[in-house]
């Protein structure tokens, strides 16, 4: 009950920011929100099943270009685009979850980059399809309602803050109860000691494909809802620097730990988007604190806050 | 025909800088069992520095070869210190994030310093015509297989018949024995990481008079070089040149016959394939992936 009362607080105070914000801060907080939901569904893979995955900014395009393309194509609207991008970058989980069983540590990291890079490659290449380096246009969310009921226009910075504040505060709450399932249990078991989790009992095969195809799904959700705040989808958002920033923002914050990405996706989008003048050294910054943490802090901040709260004990 | 030998002699050119590529990855791999993703970064550098060298200060060719081959091989030095040094015997994929961080560094310090104006060798050699039958190369170019050819063989010889190579594959068959006998284990990594540098600068010093170097040339070039090495098996010299031989004909055929757009992406193809087909790659001995 107290998580529940703190999250509650702690979407309440987000959901007041534009109040004081102007439309700069905004922004921030709005790529905040996205960053976030990226860093907790890479979380599921990489942090708490162990898949190591450089590819989480494909399954964000994928959902971008689903939106984008859909609306192109078919003129659908946000609550179609939407599922629709959360199931499309799920089978492409499985695409790319199939192949990465068969392998482990390096190898494995070198299969999601592999993948990433076809991604990219196809989304820059296909121009009759994604149109090419340009990318596509996206409409405006506009004027919707859910389910007929209750009605509301998006169109200014602050609605597509509040949509995204939303969709975060969901994925939380689905990540929350992921994590706490048998499911995630499975997960767990599975990076501590594959051979073991096997012997009693754990089908590996699913375990690790399903957090494969969840942690594609968080991203293709952010990059479905991402698209139309960006108003466009161009294959320069999704490229492996994206997916590197995201893999920062968990492992500074903790992987494997629930708030760790959370913690992490507030401190690694402010900071870099506040250098002002100094934003060129931004990817600078990023890859040496890659380095910095994994050698000297690889638990990131949450392990800090353990060890505090151990030697307070 | 003519130009399915021309295709064919292109595809070798391109292979011979993706053997040099893999072959140190694969050294590294096979010695120290770390993964270094900052390789295409070695490679852009080593490209730079030589066009640095020849075109901006005029040095002959054979000067600014030794002067890539000294700056590799520190780089090789001090990315020893911070990929081994510091984070060996912790998680393994501790050394994978750490490697990934030291490219993004690498590569965006390149932008910031030298831009990001694609650059291009040009020497007195690309004048020169060399005529084999109907294929027609520069001889700037067509020195990049005899380079490939004296380098791998040179590396080879090194690790059959010196002290070096045979402590380095001492160490590659059992660290720990190789260690009770006397072998300077941090000595041997140094040397290794060196070498494998040495190979992905001269690569990229070679290849910087064909394609254009830029700093985010890196990750296709490391990008390849993990195909070649999946392709060939981790850890063997041998299947990385022959893979990487066979990735350089590929790509040249497909972009001949197939179409530009799908060169860059059938050796990724081939990687899935070969993992769902032969987890130990064509050439690999049997050893677990991890």
């Amino acid at each position: 009950m107290k998580h529940l009362a703190l999250f509650a607080a702690a979407i309440a105070l987000l959901a007041l920011a534009p109040m004081v914000l102007g439309g700069h801060g905004l922004s921030v907080m709005t790529l905040t929100l996205t960053n976030l939901v990226l860093a907790v569904g890479l979380n599921l893979v990489a942090g708490y099943c162990g898949q190591f995955s450089f590819a989480q900014a494909a399954f964000f395009g994928i959902g971008a270009y689903t939106t984008a393309i859909m609306s192109r194509d078919l003129g659908t609207g946000v609550w179609i685009n939407l599922p629709a991008g959360i199931i499309i970058a799920g089978l492409f989980g499985l695409v790319l979850g199939v192949p990465a069983l068969r392998v482990k540590g390096h190898f494995l990291a070198i299969v999601t980059i592999a993948f990433q890079t076809v991604v990219y490659l196809t989304l820059v290449q296909w121009t009759d399809f994604t149109g090419g380096q340009n990318g596509i246009l996206v409409p405006g969310v506009g004027e919707t309602s859910i389910l007929g009921i209750i009605r509301f226009n998006v169109q200014s910075l602050e609605s597509y803050y509040w949509l995204t504040l939303a969709l975060a505060a969901l994925a939380i709450i689905v990540a929350w109860r992921l994590v706490h399932s048998r499911l995630g249990r499975e997960w767990i078991a599975v990076r501590d000691d594959e051979t073991l989790a096997q012997a009693v009992g754990v089908n590996t095969t699913t375990t690790k494909l399903s957090a494969f195809v969840a942690s594609a799904a968080f991203a293709g959700a952010a990059g479905a809802l991402n698209a139309y705040t960006m108003r466009t989808a161009a294959p320069d958002d999704f490229t492996i620097f994206i997916s590197s920033i995201i893999l920062a923002i968990m492992i500074l914050g903790g992987k494997g730990t629930f708030l760790g990405p959370i913690v992490g996706a507030f401190i690694l989008t402010i900071i870099p988007e506040s250098l002002g003048e100094f934003s060129r050294y931004k990817m600078l910054f990023f890859g040496v604190l890659l380095i910095l943490t994994i050698t000297f802090l690889p638990g990131g901040i949450m392990q800090l806050v353990r060890n505090a709260r151990t030697r307070r004990a | 025909m003519d130009l399915f030998l021309q295709y064919l002699a292109n595809g070798i050119v391109v292979g011979s800088s993706y053997v040099l590529v893999a072959v140190g990855l694969t050294l590294i791999f096979g010695i120290l069992g770390i993964v270094n993703f900052a390789r295409g970064e070695f490679y852009m550098l080593g490209g730079f520095a030589g066009i640095g060298l020849a075109t901006v200060l005029g040095l002959p060719l054979i000067v600014s070869l030794l002067g890539v081959v000294a700056f590799a091989a520190l780089l090789g030095f001090l990315a020893e210190q911070i990929l081994n040094r510091q984070v060996k015997d912790k998680d393994p994929t501790n050394s994978i994030v750490s490697s990934f961080g030291l490219a993004v560094v690498l590569q965006n310090a390149a932008l910031l310093v030298i831009g990001p104006q694609p650059m291009l060798l040009r020497t007195d050699l690309s004048m020169v015509p060399v005529e084999i039958g109907p294929v027609y190369l520069p001889l700037q170019r067509a020195l990049i297989p005899v380079a490939m050819i004296v380098l791998v063989g040179a590396l080879h010889l090194l690790l059959r018949h010196t002290w070096v190579g045979m402590s380095l594959r001492a160490m590659a068959q059992q660290p720990t024995v190789a260690r009770m006998c006397g072998i300077r284990v941090s000595r041997v990594a140094i040397v290794t990481f060196m070498t494998g540098a040495v190979f992905a600068g001269v690569a990229g010093f070679l290849m910087s008079s064909v394609f254009m170097v830029h700093p985010l040339i890196g990750n296709m070039i490391v990008l390849k070089a993990f195909t070649v090495v999946i392709l060939g098996g981790m850890g063997s010299v041998t299947g990385a040149a022959a893979a990487g031989l066979m990735l350089g004909l590929v790509e040249s055929m497909t972009s001949a016959y197939l179409g530009n757009g799908l060169r860059d992406i059938v050796g990724f193809l081939m990687v899935v394939i070969v993992l769902l087909a032969w987890p130990q790659g064509i050439f690999g001995r049997n050893l677990e992936r991890s």
